[in-house]
């Protein structure tokens, strides 16, 4: 047996396919303190070219995922390949609407152009979208170094962007109790928040996807779980009343 | 088990050789430390691996990890070279394979053989299928009707060859041929069917229909098969056993050397061993 690597051309592929990932996924992370900088600065060309360039992050990922599927066609992958392939197919996903959710927040400046809101607000927003692309970062360093343990970081670094998303909403409430923003201002930076809060949750889901990638772990679903208890408690209600859940 | 012989010849199941009396956690096979030698050359070494009943094992590795050396353990095929010496334990239910008393034509009769290159005599279908039994003392025609039909039926190639039993196995197709072998070890009622690569030689649809027929027939026998196509374990086993070489820096020989047994799910999904990853990926060195 010759100690010699061999499906070469299957595995660069597969490691294009990845370097292409982490460009995609270094992209959003980019763009995050950007949209939030036009948000804050009322700037519609900046919101015009932003929503403009998701259309080359679809374009990417819907590539990306053709790539993934005449690998698995053509090659079948197994082991770490395998694993691989299947994260690749995700994060296609969780990128492709991660660009969607910066789009929404550019869109949402258009929503409130000319409407001034007050400083306290403003840290917020600055200290989610901070948050946010910390997290993200995270995510595309640990994809990008395969490194599982700092995936698995992530999850509890969330929890942070969760509190300051509650923090914001009722400063948003506030402010708007207080006559300093109007109805439309407030619905509009409740729904920026919730951008933000899912960006993060984004980024975990990734960190998900890589410690698939490397060790072959799958999160463990909580509502799973419950429904299992139920079920050997002979106490599951689903109308289906059994394997449909 | 002072007379092994006697049990090993009764076909009425005498405790621990009739596997339809063995607890349902006995393995059919289980090796301890086997080892097989050709002349002073070591094949394979250190091989301890339970087979379980109803199970598809498949065996992979590259070539010379001495794969299809242990997969002839089960059935004796080694004493056949002379220069083979087989070391450490080779178990079937409990009894040593490998004991002075036991008889391998015996053991041959329970645990059989379907190997790469479709061998059928060259006689016609029914006396391919006949000769087994015959040569175990059926005679009533009736009843080597009835084995012939059932065994061809089992194989899925009755429909094929029903109307032309008494022609030649010669003129069948590769596929159907094998087939047949498959068959002609069905029609002694086995308890093991070891492959040896049994598609190596057949064209992909008539490997599909092996592949079928093996999960066909895996409730009735134990099926351990040895293959160099990876994604053909994948498909078709329940458990694999991945084997690899060592090279001895001294004497630059190769000895082949079980790496990991488990889930085929597991090993082609995430391998406990670097070596297997590396292997089932292409990924060496």
């Amino acid at each position: 047996m010759t100690m010699e690597e061999t499906r070469k051309l299957f595995h660069k592929d597969l490691s294009e396919v990845h370097q292409e990932l982490v460009r995609v996924a270094a992209g959003i992370v980019e763009s995050i303190p950007r949209c939030t900088t036009i948000l804050l600065e009322q700037d519609l060309t900046g919101a015009e070219t932003m929503i403009l360039a998701d259309d080359d992050v679809d374009r990417r990922t819907h590539e990306l995922e053709q790539r993934c599927i005449q690998i698995l066609a053509l090659q079948a992958p197994v082991a770490s390949d395998l694993r691989q392939v299947v994260a690749a197919l995700k994060m296609c996903a969780e990128l492709e609407r991660s660009g969607d959710l910066v789009v929404n927040i550019c869109k949402a400046a258009r929503r409130i152009y000319g409407h001034d809101f007050d400083p306290r607000l403003r840290g917020l927003v600055v200290k989610m979208s901070e948050q946010a692309r910390q997290l993200f970062s995270e995510a595309t360093s640990s994809y990008a170094t395969g490194d599982a343990a700092r995936a698995a970081a992530i999850d509890d670094m969330d929890a942070f962007l969760d509190d300051l998303q509650r923090q914001f909403i009722q400063a948003v409430l506030e402010s708007h109790s207080a006559g300093r923003i109007d109805l439309q201002v407030a619905i509009q930076l409740a729904v920026v928040a919730r951008f933000y809060e899912r960006l993060g949750d984004h980024a975990v889901n990734i960190g998900e996807k890589v410690r698939f990638e490397i060790t072959g772990w799958l999160p463990e679903h909580s509502g799973a779980d419950r429904f299992r208890q139920r079920r050997s408690e002979g106490t599951t209600s689903h109308p289906a009343g059994g394997e449909s859940a | 088990m002072m007379d092994t012989r006697v049990t090993v010849k009764s076909q009425d199941g005498v405790e621990g050789m009739d596997p339809n009396n063995a607890t349902e956690t006995a393995p059919v096979f289980r090796t301890r430390d086997l080892a097989v030698y050709y002349g002073d050359f070591r094949a394979v070494r250190d091989v301890n691996i339970e087979i379980r009943g109803q199970d598809i094992t498949a065996f992979i590795g590259p070539s010379g990890c001495g794969k299809s050396t242990v997969l002839r353990c089960f059935d004796r095929m080694n004493d056949l070279s002379p220069s083979a010496r087989v070391d450490g334990t080779v178990e079937y239910h409990g009894i040593d394979l490998y004991g002075k008393d036991v008889d391998a034509v015996e053991v041959r009769r329970r645990v059989g053989m379907v190997f790469q290159k479709p061998n059928p005599v060259p006689k016609s279908i029914y006396d391919n299928l006949a000769f087994g039994p015959r040569l175990n003392g059926i005679k009533k025609k009736a009843e080597l009707d009835e084995i012939v039909e059932s065994s061809l039926k089992r194989a899925a190639l009755w429909d094929e060859v029903k109307d032309r039993l008494k022609a030649s196995a010669m003129g069948l197709s590769g596929g159907q041929q094998q087939r047949l072998c498959i068959a002609r070890c069905i029609a002694v009622k086995p308890d093991v069917i070891l492959m040896d690569e049994p598609c190596s030689a057949l064209d992909p649809i008539a490997t599909a229909r092996i592949e079928d027929l093996m999960q066909e027939i895996k409730q009735d026998f134990t099926i351990i098969i040895v293959t160099h196509n990876m994604q053909q374990a994948a498909r078709v086993s329940d458990r694999t056993a991945f084997f690899t070489t060592e090279v001895n820096p001294e004497s630059d020989r190769r000895t082949g050397v079980l790496v990991e047994f488990d889930d085929t799910q597991k090993i082609f999904s995430n391998p406990g061993d670097d070596r297997t990853e590396a292997y089932v990926t292409g990924r060496f060195g």
